[in-house]
């Protein structure tokens, strides 16, 4: 019972931190995108087709379930035009990655692992993942440099 | 049951039969070199990715950020929870999946967890008094750099360890490969070497078959040869020794009442037996050094008109009864290059043969010319001349025509004739016009400068 009440307690908390929580700036893209700066919030970005990877990870044991936008779904709803984008992560973790990556596999924004939402205090609020393991291709480690977590801003090019 | 063709195969089979273990051998250590490598190629693949220094020195500059912001005169509250996020994100990763196995190996995991407890407790959303937060984060901050900086420490010196060790692997297993390969291609060599020999000993076992059967044909021919020689010259020997017998019985019949008329006529008749015995001794006898490589030719110039005269000469006193006729050359005397005594036996056999054949009325005809490079002596005869179907054999040991009247004849004159011109250099040739006659022209080279005379 008391771990009922808790629970609900929670619950409440947390639909009340919700629109804040959901409306809050999370990326940023700039460079060569329509009207850039564009600032997106959370509720901007679960907007896009949501997509599902199950694959293992470098950093974590398993295979996690990864739910997030397509980065080319991303791109085109903001007119990127660019051959490359600058990956930029919270800790100001910089990486190139070419966008014929997102042509070729799909590769998410994950928002959610296991059904969690990505935190900034683990590797969130965006993780960028690659279906590893249905591509042997994506197993070279030059693609793990990629996987760029807690993902703030991307730059075209 | 196996048919002959099985048994072949199944011989086959059983020479490369030893081959199957080298060859598993060689697919063997080659598989073996190849699996090494690809662990190997695994191994550093693994021991690339598990960058535990990195994270490490994450989290140590992260938590250095965060005393350093918590540590201001002023400090930024946004600031502060910002580096705080960040700072516990890195010791969450440090607590997770392969990092965490990795600390716990290295003693290290507990720790982490403590420092990562201590840094949720004073989560800026969870506190009101940020000056008594920022604080408590800067005196945190300050005791958890010695922390991590021994762990960090540890981690490099364990790292460095393990890359020594992988060194050590990956050195031995090279050495491995290496070896592998090494005994591959060894081995490789030997199945090679095995190969060859088998093939050339199936080689040589073909050509000793060949060679066995080819023998065992010369020798079939050679004793159906001497079957058929022996029972010609016994033949040919008989008929001569039952003229002498003959004659020799009626001398003894007579007894005292012989007269000098009939010794004379039985002596010529014994005379003339006797005759054909010694030629066909000699031609048996010749036949035989031609045939173990005794017959020397010694080459002389030969004056082949005077030849054949002297020649007529002797068989016309045989022979009163029969007619020669020699044309003698026109100008100078062809000189031929050749041994005498056997041109005396080529042209004896040549004109007893036409004798042979020619109607007892009819001349034998005998020509001596010269052409080119060389000198001739044509015998010629008005018998019935050479059935077609003879001509390609007539020249051929014991082969007898079928026109061949008489039962005279061993078969083996011209054959000899012509083996003896081709032992001087020479041929013999053949016209025959059935019905008219034939014509055998012997064939021998000039004595050299006779041509440049003649020219």
């Amino acid at each position: 019972m008391t771990c009922a009440r808790a629970l609900c307690a929670v619950i409440v908390c947390a639909a009340a931190a919700l629109p804040a929580w959901a409306e809050a700036p999370i990326l940023t893209l700039t460079g060569a995108v329509e009207g850039a700066p564009v600032t997106l919030s959370r509720t901007d970005l679960t907007a896009l087709p949501q997509h599902e990877i199950r694959t293992s990870t470098t950093v974590t044991d398993g295979t996690p379930v990864f739910e997030g936008f397509l980065m080319r779904d991303l791109l085109a709803a903001h007119g990127a035009e660019g051959t490359q984008v600058v990956a930029l992560a919270l800790n100001d973790y910089r990486v190139t990655i070419p966008t014929a990556d997102f042509a070729d596999f799909d590769v998410i924004g994950a928002l959610y692992m296991d059904g969690v939402a990505l935190s900034p205090r683990d590797k969130g609020p965006i993780w960028i993942v690659y279906p590893r393991d249905d591509h042997r291709a994506l197993q070279d480690i030059r693609y793990d440099t990629r996987w760029v977590w807690q993902l703030v801003e991307l730059h075209v090019e | 049951m196996t048919t002959g063709g099985d048994t072949r195969a199944g011989r086959d089979w059983v020479r490369f039969a030893p081959l199957f273990p080298v060859v598993l051998v060689v697919v063997g250590s080659l598989g073996f070199a190849l699996a090494q490598s690809s662990a190997l190629e695994r191994d550093m693949r693994v021991a690339a990715t598990q960058n535990m220094l990195w994270v490490v020195t994450q989290t140590q500059m992260e938590l250095l950020q965060l005393t350093l912001a918590a540590g201001r005169a002023a400090p930024d509250a946004d600031d502060v929870a910002r580096r705080y996020d960040l700072a516990l994100a890195r010791l969450n990763l440090m607590r997770q999946g392969p990092q965490a196995r990795y600390l716990d190996d290295l003693g290290h995991l507990d720790r982490v967890l403590d420092m990562a407890a201590a840094l949720e407790a004073l989560d800026p959303l969870e506190h009101d008094a940020p000056a008594a937060l920022h604080t408590a984060l800067f005196d945190l901050g300050q005791r958890q750099s010695a922390q991590i900086n021994r762990i960090a420490n540890d981690v490099m010196t364990h790292d460095w360890d393990k890359t020594a060790t992988r060194l050590d692997d990956y050195r031995a297993t090279q050495r491995v490969i290496i070896a592998a390969v090494s005994f591959a291609l060894l081995a490789a060599l030997a199945m090679s070497w095995v190969l060859l020999r088998n093939q050339k000993r199936l080689h040589a076992a073909q050509i000793g078959r060949l060679r066995a059967a080819t023998e065992l044909q010369q020798e079939r021919n050679a004793s159906a040869m001497y079957r058929d020689f022996a029972a010609i010259v016994s033949h040919q020997m008989r008929t001569p020794l039952s003229l002498i017998d003959s004659a020799m019985q009626r001398l003894a019949r007579k007894g005292s009442q012989v007269s000098a008329a009939d010794v004379a006529e039985r002596r010529a008749v014994v005379g003339d037996a006797v005759d054909r015995l010694t030629r066909l001794v000699d031609t048996v006898m010749l036949l035989a050094k031609l045939d173990t490589d005794q017959v020397k030719a010694r080459f002389e110039p030969l004056d082949m008109a005077a030849a054949a005269r002297s020649l007529c000469i002797e068989i016309a006193a045989r022979h009163p009864d029969r007619c020669l006729r020699l044309t003698p050359p026109e100008g100078a005397r062809p000189i031929a290059l050749g041994d005498p005594h056997l041109v005396g036996h080529i042209l004896q056999n040549l004109i007893d043969n036409a004798l042979k054949y020619a109607p007892p009325d009819a001349p034998v005809t005998l020509r001596v010319f010269a052409e080119r490079d060389e000198v001739a002596c044509a015998v010629a005869d008005c018998g019935p001349g050479i059935d077609p179907a003879d001509l390609p054999h007539l020249f051929e040991r014991y082969y007898r025509g079928a026109s061949a009247c008489t039962g005279n004849g061993t078969g083996l004159g011209l054959a000899l004739a012509r083996e003896l011109a081709v032992l001087q250099g020479g041929r013999i040739e053949v016209d025959s016009h059935p019905g008219a006659g034939a014509r055998f022209t012997l064939w021998l080279p000039r004595a050299s400068g006779e041509g440049a005379r003649d020219g």
